[in-house]
């Protein structure tokens, strides 16, 4: 089983400042929800590979890229059975549905889905950098940072830390009751729920003994002594994770300003608008793929200097 | 120092007192360990030292308990975190970060030390323990043995001059908990840290320590070095039912026939000397091979492999026949196989290759539900097993899964409650009783089948003596009906007692299957404490395969 958590790989994008690739992945998802042209839309996903393969993060993004194409796939007939907009008629239904009408599915419509897949597709692939290449801790210690309760984000992390836990809970706890004549799969759906229910009680009621002993051990270990408390790790921000800091923030400032000129918008309805990119729109988005790609040099040039 | 004075307390919803009439004193630097049955007080007691009694628990208190000059009363936990700490049973449940530096450095981070003192004192406490190498670890990924390290260096960062530890190797393999326990001894020997510890099992620490205390029903009981109480308490001790090491047993019952041994050996190397004149003059016939004849095979495996998806090849052509009627015990270290192999007796995992045959049946063509009437599989933590209404239906759950009739369910509900002594609970909630009696449920639930094989995955681990006694007299009995009996385990005492053959494995491959006799006698490991005395014996003509106390009282006459 591919596991969606962080793993330490050492490589230089897990050695990248947590804040840096955040600046990155916000720049990502603010592009992709202001740019509705899939040409850019397109751009944008394929700026989020170089990052991946050298966060060699590759195995776990393609496991969940395979579930977000089914829900692009989702995304495109469901568009296209419920958008009668457009003007393209590729079929028409034979019957009619009372309110709605006779069912039509239009070129416009399918179009339109798939624009909408690529911007998920680039929002979904840009987080997973966060997902597989920032530690837990550190995402903790960076909402601290930008002043979020640390109580709040105590209990957030403490629920990461006990997933692991939880799913070994899980497979022991279906093992002791399969071994008991449980057939989860068998009988009608209310069978099949009560039936979950031999997992689901052993499951919770052990989690709440557990919260009772982690609260002892907390409290033993001098929790909540005092209104201060100090962090043993920090993220610091070095000289040299400011240019890949603002290389991950130009881009967003590019899009706008490239956006108040015009650019990057597109019509799919009632005619899919006829694509066409003049030289300067094309070297401005060339730009801005540059920039977004810039963040991998950079960041093998940081770690290759702090070998030095 | 730690004084407690005319201490009594009750939980809050208790009638009866957790703790009464308490005075002690400890001194810095002693060594104690505290022991008793289940329910006598040992782990309220400890929560007193910290103030998790009454802080966290409320409830109602009598008397005064002082810890280093500070009254546990006005003090709280988070205030006495830096002169008292405290190990618990259960490592995953105190580890809270997600890797070892940071989980070290937590305490220190919740009394706001500056980063450089973190970080010194990291680097000691992780030298202390020698657990430098998993610093950069994830905690999920570690072993029980290495989290009950990392739960220990985390507190000793905070220089306790008190070291607690509610049973802390209780979930651990013999191996680490050795480990475990060597170096809390050399705490206190090195670093004159006093240490209290709670413990059912006494061989595995009765070497360590200076002092005993025994609770019973909220009550001190004795209380002395350990060598005063195991001599002169040993009658009282062993009837509340605290486990004895077979070695003290023996000279308490050489004691009663007559001969004198002059006090109680606490270590085998002890034995030898002490014991050394009774033996001289003895020898007696080798025991006999308790050897039941070749019976019909329920269990049959054949050239058996399994290998887990993107994991190790766990069983490496493992060949072994089971009849009926054996007691077997499968043992090895951790990760040698031996869960892997049961679960292939119900088909909880099946074969990557190979074959394996249940009373007939090929494994490979049957689901766990099918073969659950044949064979009962009772997992370690009853906890996983309970979650009906009532015991009543937690038993019935079992039988009707398999789809037995209405009167046919209610009489074997009711048959089982009268063998497991469980008739007045029938209408309780199961996860609310006390530990022994949920354990004897789960068993019930799995028993009324009447399963021709069943199989137990550590059952005793944990367990206090007396239970562990109760339940496998009763795999004995069971086995007499010509049932088979399987037992996968790090116990060898019990094993000593009570099974008739062993296999061990090691790394997914059988090393040896034989009687009990030929696989434990005079192995350096695995021999149980009697039988590594009377090997010092052997030139006097004793039989080296002598295996328990019984056995060598028996010769002697």
């Amino acid at each position: 089983m591919i596991s969606f958590r962080y793993k330490e790989k050492g490589t230089a994008i897990h050695k990248l400042n947590p804040f840096c690739k955040l600046a990155w992945v916000v720049s990502i998802f603010v592009l992709s929800l202001i740019f509705n042209n899939p040409i850019y839309l397109l751009l944008l996903f394929l700026s989020t590979l170089p990052i991946i393969i050298a966060a060699r993060a590759w195995r776990e993004w393609a496991s969940l890229m395979k579930f977000a194409l089914y829900l692009c796939l989702a995304i495109v007939i469901i568009n296209a059975l419920v958008s009668y907009h457009g003007s393209h008629l590729l079929w028409q239904a034979p019957f009619r549905i009372p309110l709605i009408g006779a069912p039509v599915i239009t070129l416009e419509a399918i179009f339109f889905g798939v624009g909408m897949s690529l911007r998920l597709l680039a929002i979904i692939s840009a987080f997973t950098i966060l997902t597989f290449t920032i530690h837990p801790d550190d995402i903790m210690l960076a909402m601290i940072k930008i002043k979020l309760p640390y109580k709040s984000v105590l209990v957030t992390s403490l629920s990461t830390r006990f997933i692991p836990t939880l799913i070994d809970d899980v497979e022991r706890i279906s093992d002791v009751q399969r071994s008991r004549g449980l057939e989860l799969d068998r009988g009608k759906l209310t069978q099949r729920i009560k039936s979950r229910m031999a997992i689901i009680i052993p499951l919770l009621s052990n989690s709440l003994d557990r919260t009772i002993q982690v609260a002892e051990a907390m409290e033993s270990r001098a929790f909540g002594s005092g209104e201060k408390r100090t962090f043993y790790k920090e993220i610091k921000l070095s000289k040299l994770d400011i240019p890949t800091l603002i290389s991950g923030f130009l881009p967003v400032i590019l899009g706008i300003f490239m956006r108040w000129w015009g650019h990057g918008d597109y019509q799919y309805y009632p005619t899919l608008e006829k694509i066409s990119l003049d030289g300067f729109e094309c070297s401005m988005l060339a730009l801005l793929v540059f920039l977004l790609c810039m963040i991998v040099p950079l960041a093998l040039l940081k770690k290759r200097i702090e070998l030095d | 120092m730690i004084k407690i004075e005319n201490f009594a307390f009750y939980y809050s919803d208790a009638e009866n007192p957790a703790l009464k009439d308490i005075n002690l004193e400890i001194q810095d630097g002693e060594f104690v360990l505290v022991t008793g049955p289940s329910g006598g007080g040992k782990s309220s007691i400890c929560r007193c030292l910290n103030g998790l009694i009454p802080h966290f628990y409320g409830g109602k208190v009598a008397g005064r308990v002082e810890v280093q000059g500070l009254d546990t009363m006005k003090h709280s936990t988070k205030e006495l975190a830096t002169r008292v700490s405290m190990i618990f049973q259960d490592p995953e449940n105190q580890l809270v970060a997600m890797d070892v530096e940071r989980e070290i450095a937590f305490g220190l981070e919740n009394l706001a030390f500056p980063r450089d003192l973190i970080a010194k004192r990291m680097e000691e406490s992780l030298d202390t323990l020698g657990i430098s190498d998993l610093r950069h670890r994830q905690v999920h990924e570690l072993s029980g043995g290495e989290k009950q390290k990392v739960a220990i260096a985390s507190v000793l960062a905070l220089h306790p001059e008190i070291l607690i530890l509610d049973e802390p190797t209780s979930e651990l393999d013999p191996k680490s908990a050795e480990e475990v326990l060597s170096i809390v001894q050399r705490l206190n020997d090195e670093l004159g840290i006093t240490v209290i510890l709670i413990e059912h099992r006494l061989d595995r620490v009765i070497q360590h320590v200076d002092r005993l205390i025994v609770l019973d029903r909220g009550r001190v009981v004795a209380d002395g070095s350990t060598r005063d109480v195991l001599d002169k308490s040993y009658q009282e001790i062993a009837e509340i039912g605290v486990g004895m090491p077979p070695i003290i047993k023996l000279a308490h019952e050489l004691e009663n026939r007559g001969i004198n041994v002059n006090g109680v050996p606490l270590t085998v190397k002890e034995g030898r000397i002490m014991l050394n004149r009774v033996f001289q003059k003895t020898s007696g016939p080798l025991p006999q091979r308790d050897e039941k004849g070749d019976s019909k095979p329920v269990v049959e495996v054949e050239k058996l492999w399994h290998v887990y998806p993107e994991g190790p090849t766990a069983l490496k052509s493992i060949s072994l026949r089971i009849g009926e009627g054996e007691f077997i015990a499968i043992m090895g270290r951790n990760a040698s196989g031996k869960t892997t192999l049961v679960k292939h007796f119900n088909s909880l995992l099946k074969p990557t290759r190979g074959m394996v045959t249940i009373d007939g049946i090929d494994t490979r063509k049957a689901t766990i539900a099918e073969l659950a009437r044949k064979v009962g599989f009772v997992f370690q933590n009853p906890n996983d097993h309970l979650f009906a209404d009532t015991v009543e239906e937690e038993i019935g759950f079992t039988l009707r899964n398999l789809g037995f009739e209405n009167g046919e369910i209610r009489r074997r509900i009711n048959e089982i409650l009268e063998r497991f002594k469980l008739k007045e609970y029938r209408r309780q909630y199961p996860r609310s009783l006390s530990g022994g009696e949920k354990q004897r449920v789960a068993l019930a639930s799995v028993l009324a089948i009447q399963p021709k094989i069943l199989i137990l995955d550590e059952p005793t681990r944990g367990m206090e003596y007396r239970l562990k006694r109760e339940l496998m007299e009763f795999l004995n009995e069971y086995t007499s009906q010509s049932n088979t009996v399987i037992l996968v385990t790090h116990d060898v005492e019990t094993v000593a007692e009570y099974a008739d053959r062993v296999i061990l494995l090691s790394e997914g491959e059988i090393v040896v299957d034989g009687n009990k006799r030929d696989v434990l006698s005079r192995a350096l490991l695995f021999s149980p404490q009697i039988n590594r005395l009377v090997q010092a014996f052997d030139k006097y003509g004793v039989p080296g395969n002598i295996l328990t106390v019984g056995e060598l009282l028996q010769m002697l006459e």
